[in-house]
């Protein structure tokens, strides 16, 4: 195809209104390197174009141009010119979406530190409950062994009110392993219920426990073996309806049938 | 900044490469409302058109050291930023989404006539009215819709072969027609 060929065959018109394909633009471009006429007939229409569109205006909003400016005025700030002409083409935010982002990030950046804090003090809370708890935990148990031991003395004390009670003291014998040892026996006239206090008796061997007699019509009659652990307090035996005298011997662990006599540590008359 | 100079297209070309706000100005106090115009004939609506030519100039702005003179002379090459900016809002999600929503509100109030200027009788509108109706259709939908030909075959439903040489003749009648 020779150049004036070429030159009617559309193809100015369409690279000049950017409706050429690429491959057209490319062997455009090179005719017009390559053939003056073909530049000459490129640049005819596009002032044809220009002449004919420059006198063709409508008038664009009138913010535009100072928003333009303030926009490329901040490019500037940023960017050396030479590095700017190679950046793509980002429409960059306009100037209220940019106080928006700001504010944004401030807000975010807040309400991270926020809510470090806020985690913070939920773990100092937690720490403090835990503590709380465990303080409670102990105070209740305290309180438990106190009304535990509070009943068991309201309970001595009720049992040591109760006018129908006879009390049968049992000093240690002279002949006792022990003759400073003593023990009382309270023993209800009506219930014939026997409660034993324990003065003062010296700790058992392990295998060994003490045993209480009544001695009944000249015969020792078992009330009940008793250990040490339960210190000043009442120990409910047997109920015994009719005795003269009460007696302590050491015994086997699990008590005897008859007392051991030589093991006899205490012992009281009932009187009246 | 008033842009009371005039320059020559060279030195326009050269002062702009410099980053000269002045010459910038003038290049908008010049050019901003052909430019604007063709923008509104793609995009319609004056809102978006408004946009996109603040986007334009600012990609002449920061493209301004790549455009080589011995291509095309520079009216040309800001033409072309701004018929691809507008068709490449055309094709935005925003944009389609705007105009759907625009479809409803026009069914509903029977009117297309609202929103859209009315640009009958400017720059290619104008040429556009001379055209067959044939051709008149091809042009619209590769220079105002920016479909390429094989496109537009599918889309008219033509031969390709058709396509091309209707855009042909009717591109050389653009050029009568502007003498």
């Amino acid at each position: 195809m020779n150049p004036q060929e070429y030159i009617l065959s559309g193809i100015v018109e369409s690279y000049v209104l950017g409706l050429a394909s690429p491959e057209d633009s490319a062997e455009f471009e090179r005719m017009c390197d390559a053939h003056h006429e073909v530049r000459a007939a490129r640049n005819a229409f596009e002032l044809q174009v220009e002449q004919s569109l420059i006198h063709q205006k409508l008038e664009p909003p009138r913010v535009l141009k100072s928003r333009i400016f303030s926009e490329i005025g901040m490019e500037k700030d940023k960017q050396p010119p030479g590095i700017i002409a190679n950046t793509p083409a980002l429409i960059p935010r306009k100037g209220f979406a940019r106080y928006v982002a700001a504010a944004s990030l401030i807000m975010l950046l807040g309400s991270v530190l926020l809510n470090l804090y806020l985690l913070d003090q939920y773990k100092k809370s937690i720490a403090q409950y835990k503590e709380l708890i465990a303080t409670q935990t102990q105070i209740a148990g305290a309180n438990q062994v106190m009304q535990t031991k509070l009943e068991t003395y309201e309970n001595a004390l009720g049992l040591m009110k109760n006018p129908k009670m006879a009390i049968v003291k049992m000093p240690g014998m002279p002949a006792s392993p022990a003759p400073s040892s003593m023990a009382t026996v309270y023993w209800n006239t009506e219930s014939k219920e026997v409660y034993l206090l324990v003065n003062q008796l010296p700790m058992p061997v392990p295998d060994k426990q003490y045993q209480l007699w009544a001695i009944v019509n000249g015969h020792p009659v078992d009330v009940g073996i008793f250990d040490m652990d339960k210190n000043f307090s009442f120990i409910k035996l047997k109920t015994i309806p009719k005795a003269e005298a009460f007696a302590i011997t050491l015994e086997k662990k699990g008590g005897s049938t008859t007392p051991t006599m030589d093991a006899m540590y205490v012992m009281g008359k009932v009187t009246g | 900044m008033a842009s009371s100079e005039t320059y020559s297209e060279q030195d326009l070309v050269m002062a702009l490469k410099s980053r000269d706000d002045q010459a910038f100005s003038y290049l908008y106090d010049h050019y901003s409302g052909s430019l604007y115009s063709i923008i509104l004939q793609i995009v319609k609506s004056p809102e978006i058109a408004g946009d996109v030519l603040q986007e334009v100039f600012i990609n002449i702005w920061r493209k301004i050291e790549s455009y080589d003179p011995l291509r095309g002379r520079l009216f040309t090459w800001m033409l072309n930023i701004s018929r691809n900016a507008s068709i490449d809002m055309l094709r935005s999600k925003g944009y389609i989404n705007n105009q759907k929503n625009q479809e409803i509100t026009d069914n509903v109030y029977g009117s297309d006539q609202v929103t859209q200027t009315n640009i009958d009788g400017i720059g290619l509108t104008k040429f556009l009215e001379k055209l067959k109706p044939e051709q008149r259709v091809l042009i619209e939908l590769a220079y105002l819709k920016g479909y390429t030909h094989e496109e537009i075959a599918q889309i008219e439903d033509i031969p390709l072969g058709t396509v091309k040489t209707r855009i042909r003749n009717a591109l050389l009648q653009l050029r009568v027609y502007l003498k």
